[in-house]
């Protein structure tokens, strides 16, 4: 009877000790920030959601590949959440309450385009969740006194006019006429109406350059835009100035090209050097002049490791989409630094203070307003044959050229 | 103000509307005048039909042109597939099952095609992508009218067939009264078969065309469905010749509306439109027209 206790404690006591053995060397389980965000995947604004998911993926594995976010005396692993809006506004807003809700994030990434983030920042404030986006540039944005809301794009309003300020300039150099008659079309949206004011507050302030001979919108993603460009042949205006995205934007210079119409100057916002609209339009896309956020024409060292780092890991060029996103999660992740914690009326408090340094976007710096809109700038470039870009503006930038003015007519 | 030769060019343009507006609808109006079933799906094949394209140019370097004829056949095939497999099971049911059942559709299509060709948007540029046609002082884009000539030579053939052989003539008497049909002997179920397969073949055979003058995404179609639901309601929704004048009158509508009224209300005329032929002409212009000669 002895014997069989005795073997019994053996057979058991034997994988015990080999057990403990194995365990108790384990390192306890990495403790996890969890970072929300809803991106449009697929829909009208497909593209330009994926290579956010591009940019905000790359500054997470950057810092999980160094070892975790220090945050305090704690490292921590981060996880990354991003959920597919499918570009339609009332899904975005329902998917970051779910992010919140449900997956309990600790802070948001924000999603891309002004109307899917203004779907979305009347959440974070609920919840006082921090949310850091980089995808709505509208000043609108940033009028309804949320506070946990923060952004890194200058506003479109600023990108009206810094264009109208580089008008003026070859204005005064006489390379478009004076006064410059303008057609100026723009999307119906938050975003295009920001945009016109801009241009509308410039021409008022200075009648003896500009002249608006056009002032028409049109609704997003459009099918036909041939009337409207009727409109603008008819108004024999020596400059051209849109505000569409992407989707817009290759729809109506694509219908532009075949009407034969010819402008002096040419502008679609912050769309002509996308690759996707190089890829659309071929060597149509040559000469238009761009106002962006980020171009890999810059030469400053940040600017070219982002765009040769892109490269490896996708073969393909960045475009301004890829680098404020990067930017964006950069930001949101050194506000938790200096913050210390988790808590995220603390972040929020961090972000508000927040001084990043050594950053991509024009000026090199990221600081937010009162407001949460960055303190911000653009850099103007006009596309040139063989996909590449000329950065023309500000003249202060080393790699700044002269502007090919007026275009080339059309062969 | 707008010049005669503002006016006249903004005609051109309409025309050329017109015909493209005409062959995305035929398909939608040959469902419904036959089978009196709304095809929600009629978006999905029509996006699925610039994908093939874009696949046949990549692939064998096909003309976009000669792409949207080889969807004829591909588009049929898929038609007839899809009636007998899934529709015909829903022939005796409540309406809705049917609305449902093709917008389910849709939505897998759609889906489908994100998986295979992901959400950025293509384009085909061809030689002739930026082309014009200089025509009495008027400057005409090659692609419009090669996609306006190659409708109307469509149309053309399909209204000869609809007057001119069994199966066209079994159809239209099939729109006019399934149930006479029926007893003269026509198998009213295989010319339904015949009937979704020629307007899924329509549907891709109009995406095709339509890959020529835009770029798409897997969410392409959506916007032509709407216009063409007030096409067919315009022209009569039984009423098959009269898709092209509902196609006309939409066209010269938003196009020359725009000249005079926000860029952005473009597409207030189509709703606008709908919503008057609905209350005061639901029987569209054709039986305007029937009325008229009575």
């Amino acid at each position: 009877m002895m014997r069989w206790v005795r073997s019994g404690g053996v057979a058991l006591a034997v994988p015990a000790l080999l057990l403990a053995l194995v365990t108790g060397g384990q390192p306890a389980a990495v403790p996890e920030i969890s970072i929300g965000s809803v991106l449009p995947l697929s829909g009208a604004f497909g593209s330009s959601g994926n290579y956010f998911k591009q940019g905000y993926s790359m500054a997470i594995d950057d810092v999980n590949n160094a070892g975790g976010l220090q945050v305090g005396a704690q490292k921590y692993h981060i996880n990354l959440t991003i959920l597919d809006d499918g570009s339609d506004f009332t899904r975005s807003r329902s998917l970051v309450e779910k992010l919140v809700t449900d997956q309990h994030v600790n802070f948001l990434l924000g999603g891309y385009d002004t109307s899917l983030v203004e779907a979305q920042e009347v959440v974070p404030d609920q919840y006082q969740i921090p949310y850091v986006e980089g995808g709505g540039a509208a000043s609108d944005i940033f009028k309804r006194g949320y506070k946990y809301i923060f952004g890194t794009l200058a506003t479109i309003y600023d990108m009206g006019t810094i264009t109208m300020d580089y008008l003026a300039f070859e204005i005064g150099n006489g390379r478009l006429p004076k006064p410059s008659t303008i057609a100026v079309v723009w999307e119906n949206t938050d975003h295009g109406k920001d945009y016109v004011n801009a241009v509308v507050d410039e021409a008022k302030a200075h009648p003896d350059l500009f002249q608006i001979v056009l002032n028409q919108s049109f609704q997003l993603n459009g099918t036909d835009f041939s009337p409207l460009l009727q409109q603008v042949k008819a108004s024999n205006a020596a400059v051209f100035l849109s505000d569409a995205h992407l989707p817009d934007f290759i729809t109506m210079h694509r219908q532009y090209l075949q009407a034969g119409m010819y402008n002096q100057f040419i502008t679609y916002g912050a769309r002509g050097p996308d690759q996707k609209g190089r890829q659309a339009l071929g060597p149509g896309a040559d000469y238009l002049v761009a106002a962006l956020w980020w171009t890999p024409a810059l030469k400053d060292p940040a600017s070219q490791l982002f765009t040769e780092r892109y490269m490896r890991e996708y073969h393909a060029i960045p475009d301004w989409f890829q680098a404020l996103s990067f930017e964006t999660a950069r930001v949101l992740v050194r506000g938790i630094q200096d913050a210390g914690s988790l808590n995220g009326p603390a972040v929020r408090d961090a972000l508000a203070k927040v001084v990043l340094r050594n950053s991509l976007l024009p000026g090199g710096v990221i600081r937010f307003q009162p407001n949460g809109q960055v303190i911000g700038s653009y850099v103007m470039v006009q596309t040139t044959p063989g996909n590449t870009v000329r950065i023309i503006w500000p003249k202060k930038l080393p790699e700044a050229r002269d502007a090919t003015l007026p275009l080339p007519h059309p062969q | 103000m707008y010049t005669a030769q503002d006016l006249i060019s903004v005609g051109i343009s309409a025309l050329l509307t017109a015909g493209l507006y005409a062959v995305m609808s035929y398909g939608l109006a040959i469902i419904y005048g036959v089978m009196k079933v709304i095809n929600l799906s009629n978006a999905g094949f029509v996006m699925l039909g610039a994908f093939l394209t874009l696949v046949y140019f990549q692939q064998w370097h096909l003309d976009p042109i000669l792409g949207a004829f080889l969807n004829l056949p591909v588009f049929f095939v898929m038609g007839w597939l899809v009636y007998r497999l899934l529709v015909r099971r829903v022939m005796t049911a409540l309406p809705i099952a049917s609305l449902l059942l093709l917008f389910a559709l849709w939505l897998v299509v759609q889906n489908v095609a994100l998986l295979i060709w992901g959400s950025e948007d293509q384009s085909i540029i061809t030689a002739y992508t930026y082309k014009a046609l200089a025509l009495l002082g008027f400057r005409i884009s090659l692609t419009r009218l090669l996609v306006f000539g190659v409708a109307l030579a469509v149309l053309t053939v399909l209204h000869y067939g609809l007057g001119h052989t069994y199966i066209g003539k079994a159809l239209r008497a099939t729109v006019q009264d399934p149930q006479a049909a029926l007893l003269v002997g026509i198998d009213t179920g295989r010319i339904s078969a015949v009937a979704f397969g020629l307007g899924t073949a329509f549907a891709g055979f109009a995406g095709g065309l339509l890959a020529l003058l835009f770029s798409f995404t897997p969410d392409f179609g959506g916007s032509f469905q709407l216009k063409s639901f007030t096409i067919i309601v315009l022209g009569g929704l039984e009423n098959l010749a009269g898709v092209t004048v509902g196609a006309a009158i939409l066209a010269f509508a938003e196009s020359f509306a725009v000249l005079f009224m926000r860029a952005s209300l473009q597409d207030v005329v189509a709703y606008a439109l709908l919503v008057v032929a609905l209350i005061v002409m639901p029987g569209g212009v054709a039986q305007l027209l029937a009325r008229s000669r009575s």
